[in-house]
């Protein structure tokens, strides 16, 4: 084969994942799971945490290894405000510091842990990372979301799902991807648009579901959906839908967020909270929150079957019906970057808007096409 | 220090490609925002801003302050003077290939 031959074939640029993790606050969960009077481990950052309530109701999270000889606070117990390594039951304190060593005369100096700073929104516990050490940036917490946990909204329907094999990067592109909507979620998009500014990242779209499927959240003949959803920061996004489902609209907020556990791995978490339809009994209010539950939860598994097969691509080839993929990841990379070296063009605004009438013209036959097959 | 690290020369063209070619200036006609603008089609279109341009912005700088969701919505005065640069051919409609 000749060299030029060799030359028009495009190779797939796999490039290298970062040898950190995402500067910004990140969720570990309901605040409620944690206020127990118990410690509980949750992997991330590349190592294990340590998650407790001390008698003030305060959450702390400390690096869940002991300074001492590295026993698994995770496996401890809570002694006061502080938490006591099972392997020779030195207590640490949330603020970091060792503040007891029952069986020495007085505790080193020295002896200080690596400690997360939190904040709850929203009923969640959310924790600031940055491998710069910097103090948390409260300014940037995603907002409170008014009237969820009162009685007009159902409780929070929370979800855990360990992803291997993929880098956070992939949930991420999500944000610019129109098509993938009708192949893996079997909707139409009939509107897309992107806005990327600061620390958010926001996808509008509005959606038809197809009416030759009917799995996960998006698909059906008798549902259309309005759906704003922002990234606040690298990890945590709040997905605001109005879902008419034969004409009755119901008002669902979805939580979609995500730990990176290493290198190529991350714990995904989403909740969903349904703004109680008027005039329902309490049952069938629960059995409408269940259902979308339900259906978007299986959204996002169709989501995670693409991901833990695909691999990395550094260099996607785009054509003119797709979202702005390149500028959504030259955003996402502010959150990688050193603070003094991030560049304007990272953060500064930027509007994008899909051209959904081509597509759209294709999938209505297609669509049509395999109802005729039927 | 740099992440995502592409292993091929050609990636960083691409990234330009497909994030900086052929966006051309458009200056708002109501106000002294002045961004840049790409259009693949009628439908399609990419504004690219700049921090200068946003402070320059009346509308958004009011629903900044205001804090409501629909401050992520574009600006109408901007969106006419895009229409209105197409119009006058500034702004060219179509695109290359896949940028």
């Amino acid at each position: 084969m000749s060299d030029t031959a060799k030359s028009d074939v495009r190779s797939l640029d796999h490039g290298t994942t970062p040898l950190r993790y995402a500067r910004g606050w990140h969720c570990l969960g309901l605040a409620s799971t944690f206020a127990d009077g118990k410690p509980h481990a949750i992997h991330g950052f590349g190592t294990k945490l340590v998650v407790w309530q001390d008698s003030t109701g305060k959450l702390n999270v400390l690096d869940g290894y002991c300074r001492h000889m590295g026993g698994d606070l995770t496996q401890g117990e809570i002694k006061g405000d502080n938490i006591a390594c099972p392997f020779h039951d030195w207590r640490w304190g949330g603020d970091g510091k060792c503040k007891e060593i029952p069986y020495a005369r007085r505790v080193p100096l020295r002896a200080r842990t690596r400690r997360y700073e939190t904040a709850v929104v929203n009923g969640q516990l959310l924790m600031w990372n940055d491998p710069e050490g910097s103090a948390a940036d409260h300014d940037i917490l995603p907002p409170e979301l008014p009237e969820v946990l009162t009685d007009k909204y159902t409780p929070w329907s929370w979800h855990i799902k360990e992803i291997n094999g993929s880098h956070c990067r992939e949930l991420i592109d999500n944000v610019a991807d129109m098509a993938h909507f009708y192949y893996v979620h079997f909707a139409f998009p009939t509107s897309f648009r992107n806005i990327f500014e600061g620390h958010t990242a926001t996808q509008f779209m509005e959606s038809k579901g197809r009416p030759d499927k009917s799995e996960g959240g998006y698909s059906g003949e008798d549902s259309t959906l309005k759906s704003e959803a922002t990234y606040f920061g690298p990890a945590y996004m709040i997905n605001w839908l109005e879902v008419d489902y034969k004409g009755f609209v119901t008002e669902v907020i979805l939580i979609n967020c995500h730990i990176p556990t290493g290198p190529d791995s991350f714990t995904l978490q989403y909740g969903i909270s349904v703004r109680k339809p008027e005039g329902l009994d309490e049952k069938t209010v629960n059995y409408i929150a269940e259902r979308y539950t339900e259906s978007f939860g299986d959204g996002f598994l169709q989501d995670v079957a693409i991901w833990e097969n695909k691999v990395a691509v550094q260099n996607p080839l785009l054509c003119e019906e797709d979202g702005p993929v390149y500028q959504l990841r030259r955003w996402y990379e502010q959150f990688y970057t050193d603070v003094a070296e991030i560049k304007p063009e990272m953060t500064d605004r930027f509007e994008f808007e899909v051209d959904t009438t081509r597509a759209n013209e294709f999938w209505h036959a297609e669509v049509a096409e395999n109802l005729a097959n039927r | 220090m740099a992440s995502f690290v592409p292993t091929s020369a050609e990636t960083l063209e691409e990234q330009r490609l497909y994030t900086q070619a052929r966006l051309i200036e458009v200056a708002c006609l109501d106000c002294l925002a002045t961004v840049q603008v790409k259009k693949n089609s009628d439908h399609q279109t990419s504004i690219q801003w700049t921090a200068e341009a946003v402070a320059a912005c009346p509308e958004l700088c009011r629903r900044s302050r205001s804090g409501s969701r629909d401050g992520h919505r574009g600006c109408p005065r901007l969106l006419a003077s895009i229409d209105a640069a197409v119009a006058d051919g500034v702004v060219q409609i179509g695109a290359q290939d896949g940028y």
